[in-house]
């Protein structure tokens, strides 16, 4: 892949939203567009069918959640539909734990992730919310439809959040299917549909639960994020609650890979396109929840080889960083661009597939979320 | 007629400064200001007609976000402050 124009890198921070825009080598950096001031931004994301487009999950503590998207790569931004639950007369509440049977109305808390359809789904935009909801539209964010046999799952009485919440903040498309998805829930678990949505099954055989009496469960696992290995859809990196995890059969069967690097807790993985066989996790000390052996570090997984390589020396960036879930990228370039933004407001990166790092000279808020746009 | 005096960061969705307003009860209030600038629904009150946790809401200088809320009749009550609460960081 030659390099094409420019590299727009997607922040979505606890204060609002900023796009750093890059020239074609990615060597030049300087903040663009700074939108959503003081709101909480869980997610950005461009829309590769239609160049300039973003999408932005906006939650705010005081005005609730909402989606937001720009026609032109930040500049400006619009509110445009939210998914929220139901509760008009012509749509029935959705939501009793208890007793799905008698629903009892429980509001969107928050919007986590915005996935956009398949190139042979201009309109569609897929969103995941807490409590654990699934939306799906096909006007480019005007209206919502939800996904009843998630949302009205019947073991949701069995859902229970994560520390995060009850979010639903993975939604991974096959490209060779517009069928078959995938998405991951805190505290739930992963999940496959091969009918567009209509049922789904859970995928979590192999995966620990080190927190449930019964530490192999169908659900309750508390996946963290996974990726999809752009040359082999058939093959998914997770980040778990409970470890680092490979699968290569569309998730039916995941193997624990993380256990060579001791703790292998965490929150992120990115596989670029640009480094197929290939997966990047920010490793995390299990308890205190930031890099726990006093610097910065990204390890790479290589597939093929079943090995692990650490890409920085432990001089390079010394200190005790958090990373969440959306917190590292990929951009779709050879060699592979990777994109870190920590809870502390530091946005590392590196053009060359983990070779060499940096660290932009810029101080954000801290950091929920770092998507990559190369259009 | 009540006035309804909003909180500025409300103006992004519409409605600015002090409003006049004929209404029963607080939810009332809300209905009149949401019907009158559409950008204002969810934004106090959640989809299930909830005040969001940080939106107050005062009847003449008393906080009823977490009494009567919606409910609170406004028989005689002069003035609605609608402001969010100390709460972030």
């Amino acid at each position: 892949m030659a390099p094409k124009g420019k590299t727009r890198i997607l922040v979505g921070t606890r204060k609002g939203t900023y796009v750093i825009e890059g020239d074609a080598r990615r060597k030049s950096w300087k903040i663009g567009p700074v939108a959503h001031a003081g709101y909480d931004i869980f997610h950005v994301v461009a829309d590769p069918r239609h160049p300039g487009d973003l999408y932005a999950a906006v939650n705010s503590g005081f005005w609730g959640p909402a989606v937001h998207r720009s026609r032109n790569y930040g500049k400006t931004w619009k509110e445009v539909a939210t998914p929220l639950t139901p509760s008009g007369k012509d749509r029935k509440p959705m939501f009793n734990d208890a007793d799905p049977t008698t629903p009892v109305p429980r509001p969107l808390n928050n919007v986590w992730h915005l996935e956009p359809g398949l190139a042979s789904q201009p309109g569609t935009v897929w969103l995941g919310g807490d409590p654990h909801l699934l939306f799906r539209s096909d006007d480019q964010g005007k209206s919502w439809n939800p996904i009843p046999a998630i949302n009205e799952h019947p073991d949701r009485k069995n859902w229970g959040p994560g520390a995060g919440g009850a979010c639903l903040h993975t939604i991974l498309l096959d490209p060779r299917d517009p069928k078959r998805l995938y998405i991951g829930m805190s505290a739930v678990g992963t999940f496959r549909t091969e009918d567009a949505g209509s049922s789904w099954t859970p995928v979590n055989k192999g995966v620990m639960a080190p927190f449930l009496p019964n530490k192999y469960p169908e659900t309750g696992q508390c996946v963290h994020h996974v990726a999809m290995d752009a040359a082999n859809p058939d093959t998914f990196y997770r980040q778990d609650h409970g470890g680092m995890y490979v699968s290569h059969d569309r998730m039916n069967r995941w193997t624990r890979i993380g256990k060579p690097l001791g703790d292998d807790f965490g929150f992120s993985v990115t596989a670029p396109p640009g480094a197929p066989g290939k997966a990047y996790f920010v490793r995390l000390d299990g308890r205190a929840r930031v890099t726990g052996e006093g610097h910065f570090q990204v390890e790479e997984w290589d597939d093929d080889r079943q090995t692990w390589k650490k890409l920085l020396s432990p001089k390079a960036f010394p200190g005790h960083y958090g990373v969440q879930r959306e917190g590292i990228a990929s951009d779709d370039r050879d060699p592979a661009g990777i994109y870190v933004g920590t809870t502390t407001g530091q946005l590392f990166l590196s053009p060359n597939a983990g070779k060499s790092w940096q660290l932009l000279p810029y101080q954000f808020p801290g950091i929920h979320s770092v998507s990559v746009s190369n259009l | 007629m009540i006035e309804v005096r909003l909180d500025s960061w409300l103006r992004e969705f519409g409605p600015t400064g002090r409003q006049k307003l004929d209404a029963d009860t607080v939810d009332h209030v809300l209905d009149a200001l949401e019907a009158k600038y559409p950008r204002l629904k969810f934004k106090l009150r959640d989809e299930t007609g909830q005040l969001r946790r940080y939106v107050r809401v005062f009847v003449d200088g008393e906080d009823v976000s977490t009494t009567t809320r919606g409910a609170t009749v406004l028989d005689g009550a002069r003035t609605i402050d609608i402001i969010h609460s100390i709460a972030g960081g």
